[in-house]
């Protein structure tokens, strides 16, 4: 079974989670202590990644890290229906790539925002928050255009991608690190949306959707 | 620079485009300062509320919108649809929300693809004349860090392209098009953009989030054919954040100014304090009804609407007194799902033995008819925390409990409702009965000892997590009650409401009532009743059916023995002796002390 190295406030270790329950992998947890103990800093830890960061997963020996690199891992081994990571559609394919290297961006601006107020990190803040800001006006105009063609997600499938579940919890818990998304209507928009995955699940700050229609 | 003229808070401001409130979300929006929920319902009525929930100040707008109400995230409280009234509590819930619980709301009107609200605006939203005599079509809004007056000011100089310029060029210049302003207000420009022999008018609209933050909702005048929607979303997109890119840069330049602070509404002094109780049957209400139909054999049914504003809030359970014109009260359930809160429906049987009220309802009243009610009250209160509900109804005893099953239906709560009916076309309200799917069970033409060998069956199974609901005629009830208790369930799981007392009222006795805060003590003679001789004092108190059948006029007993002569307490509550019904029930004891 695979085991994740796992951290229960941390978005990126909540990605994998969300991805595993969508896809129903099962899993254990191996609980990382990572605020106030700084576990993944420590000897022990880096022994499974010298990076010390989480997550980290081993699936029967397989070990990997890097959480966007993880997602592509779980969709293309575990979602035989190829849609979560469409390797079989070049086009696709290339628009899942380009918005996980944009939910980097998210991460380093929105998720790294919520570091600072929550855990207390000593990154610049504004510029954190100045950083999500322009990204989610970008990522807002973009989802308002899907919506009028009709789609739903980030990549321009009927499906969604693992790009969804990359930029969902930085979004989501934006608000956390002094983000408003008010500015932001088809980006709240989507959030319901993706609330409404079968298997979705939440974490600590995120509340689940009404049914939809 | 673009003078203000008009009290902005006086004026209708857009608050969200259509595309903002779709089903089943919350916008979160903000107007001058003020945070906003807005949320359309599934009748699509557009809600737009203080975004803070009056139990805790969460914000609303993080709260999930179930087509018919709105419940917060923290605690789980619910509000209704339009009047915003709290419909339950989680942490009580055996009780029913006081009606005064209610969220602040805002004026609610959409044109032009436009959700439009306001502080305290006067008059109707503005009428555009391109927009009326054309087909608007809206674009996409985009949000300014600028002041609402610098994105005016910008905007007399914007440019773009006529939408028929477009197809074949979509990345076109706005630069070669002849612009005009052809109108501006304090919130509005309307520019017309003339190239090519082709022209296209578009209104936009800025709506005031901060003193300096601002919305551009933009509407072309006349749609275009749509295989070229999408090449004119993308220019105006294109020529809007350019736009907004020189306003921000300007504003950047500017001091910024000081945030608006919104007054919250703080809680009226008449909410504040121990409201004082009604005296006699109040018909505070006028309602029309707007239709009048026989949903089954012998029953009719109504819609009453208001004549003007807006419903008070009711919960699954409650009922509203009909005062009729034959001077006559009668009191009748509100059989309304969550979130049907424009009207109120009854149901309303013919009775045979009538004294004059079914007949008054079912010979006299008519559509456009003028009644006066009271508001609801709810003394038949749903809980939503059991694992599984049986609702049991009898004939007309449906009412109360098509209101539970459709609020259990829509929270998606484990529910049963048996409907014993003489035959199908005696059964009220199938159209409802049907929409609830397979948890509606109907028994039909049953005798009555079928009838009670049916409620045994069904209430042979149960634990803490069920509870049960009874609304029938007496001797059904009677063998629910009965059935249940034999089979081992607890008085405080079953739960009834009788239509009518038909316990012959021993009024014989003269006893001495004491009334422990009012300090006053009376004698009730044989004849009259606890709640007449108070009523003669000045000592208010509420009362609906006056007969022992709804619980209205309940009184907390202090000292002394009551004699229970009501329908509405069960007989755990007559034991335990601290509660008794003022208009039938008496005094065993020489005297009672009543907390009154």
């Amino acid at each position: 079974m695979i085991k994740l190295y796992d951290y229960v406030l941390s978005v990126n270790c909540y990605k994998q989670r969300l991805m595993m329950s969508i896809l129903d992998v099962a899993y254990e947890t191996v609980p990382v202590d990572f605020f106030p103990g700084w576990e993944h800093k420590g000897e022990e830890f880096k022994k499974i990644n010298p990076l010390g960061h989480i997550p980290v997963i081993d699936d029967d020996g397989y070990i990997l890290w890097d959480a966007h690199a993880i997602l592509v891992y779980l969709a293309a081994r575990y979602d035989p229906s190829g849609r979560w990571y469409p390797t079989g559609d070049p086009g696709l394919l290339g628009e899942t790539a380009s918005w996980m290297l944009f939910a980097e961006g998210t991460t380093n601006t929105a998720s790294a925002a919520r570091l600072c107020v929550n855990l207390g990190y000593d990154f610049d803040l504004e510029a954190c928050q100045a950083g999500a800001h322009r990204l989610f006006r970008v990522l807002d105009e973009h989802l308002w255009f899907r919506e009028r063609e009709g789609r739903e997600w980030v990549c321009s499938g009927a499906h969604p991608t693992i790009a969804d579940i990359a930029l969902f919890p930085d979004v989501v818990l934006s608000e956390e690190g002094g983000i408003s998304r008010l500015d932001y209507p088809a980006l709240r928009r989507w959030t319901d949306r993706v609330k409404r995955i079968p298997g979705f699940e939440g974490m600590p700050g995120i509340f689940p959707a009404s049914p939809g229609l | 620079m673009t003078q203000v003229t008009a009290d902005p808070f006086t004026l209708w401001h857009p608050v969200a485009s259509a595309h903002d409130v779709p089903y089943r979300h919350v916008h979160h929006g903000q107007l001058l300062g003020r945070e906003l929920a807005v949320w359309r319902a599934d009748d699509d009525y557009v809600n737009v509320w203080e975004n803070r929930c009056l139990h805790r100040g969460v914000r609303l707008s993080i709260g999930m919108n179930d087509g018919t109400e709105l419940r917060c995230q923290y605690h789980g409280w619910r509000y209704a649809n339009r009047s915003a009234g709290c419909t339950y509590i989680p942490a009580h819930p055996a009780d029913a929300p006081a009606r005064t619980i209610c969220n602040r709301t805002f004026a609610s009107v959409e044109r032009y693809g436009l959700v439009w609200s306001g502080e305290d605006p006067v008059g109707d939203p503005p009428t555009v004349e391109v927009l009326e005599a054309g087909t608007p079509f809206g674009l996409r809004n985009l949000p300014v860090n600028a002041s609402a007056e610098l994105a005016v000011q910008h905007l007399r100089d914007h440019r773009f392209l006529p939408s028929a310029r477009l197809g074949s060029d979509p990345a076109g210049s706005a630069g070669s098009a002849e612009m005009s302003v052809d109108g501006a207000g304090d919130y509005s420009v309307v520019l017309t953009s003339r190239a090519g022999g082709a022209q296209s008018t578009a209104v936009f609209f800025v709506q005031p989030v901060d003193s300096g933050r601002c919305v551009i909702r933009g509407v072309l005048a006349e749609t275009p054919a749509p295989s070229e929607q999408a090449a004119v979303l993308r220019h105006h997109a294109v020529e809007l954040n350019r736009l907004v890119a020189r306003i921000e840069a300007e504003a950047a330049r500017l001091p910024a100014p000081e945030p608006m602070v919104p007054v919250l509404q703080q809680v009226p002094l008449h909410l504040a304090e121990v409201p004082e109780a009604p005296a006699g049957r109040q018909a505070a209400l006028r309602v029309q009804v707007r239709r009048k139909w026989e949903t089954a054999a012998g029953v009719a049914a109504f819609e009453l609407v208001p004549i003007t504003g807006v419903l008070p809030t009711f919960q699954p359970g409650a009922h509203i007194d009909v005062h009729l014109p034959n001077g006559l009260v009668r009191q009748y359930s509100i059989t309304n799902g969550p979130g049907e809160t424009s009207y109120y429906r009854l149901g309303v049987k013919l009775e045979p033995d009538s004294t004059g009220g079914s007949v008054c309802l079912h010979e006299t009243v008519r559509e456009g008819d003028v009644l006066a009610i009271s508001e609801p009250r709810n003394n038949f209160p749903l809980r939503r925390d059991s694992m599984r509900t049986i609702l049991l109804a009898g004939g007309i005893g449906i009412t109360p409990l098509l209101a539970m099953a459709q609020s259990l239906d829509r929270m998606s709560l484990a529910f049963e409702l048996h409907c014993f009916a003489q035959s199908a076309e005696h059964t009220a309200f199938s159209d409802v009965l049907d929409r609830l799917g397979e948890s509606v069970v109907r028994h039909l033409g049953l005798p009555p000892d079928e009838t009670v060998a049916e409620i045994r069956r069904l209430v042979a199974a149960h634990d803490e997590f069920t509870h049960l609901y009874v609304c029938g005629p007496g001797p059904m009830l009677e063998a629910a009650r009965r059935e249940a208790a034999a089979a081992g369930w607890s008085d405080d799981h079953v739960h009834f409401e009788y239509f009518k007392n038909t316990t012959e009222i021993d009024d014989s006795s003269t006893f001495e009532v004491a009334l422990a805060r009012s300090a006053l003590t009376v004698t009730v003679l044989s004849g009259s009743t606890i709640l007449e001789v108070l009523r003669e004092q000045g000592v208010p108190l509420p009362s609906s059916c006056e007969q022992g059948a709804c619980g209205t006029c309940v009184a907390t007993v202090l000292e002394g023995e009551p004699d229970h002569q009501d329908v509405y307490l069960n007989d755990s509550d007559h034991e335990a002796g601290d509660r008794i019904m003022t208009c039938v029930s008496r005094a065993l004891s020489d005297r009672l002390v009543l907390d009154l």
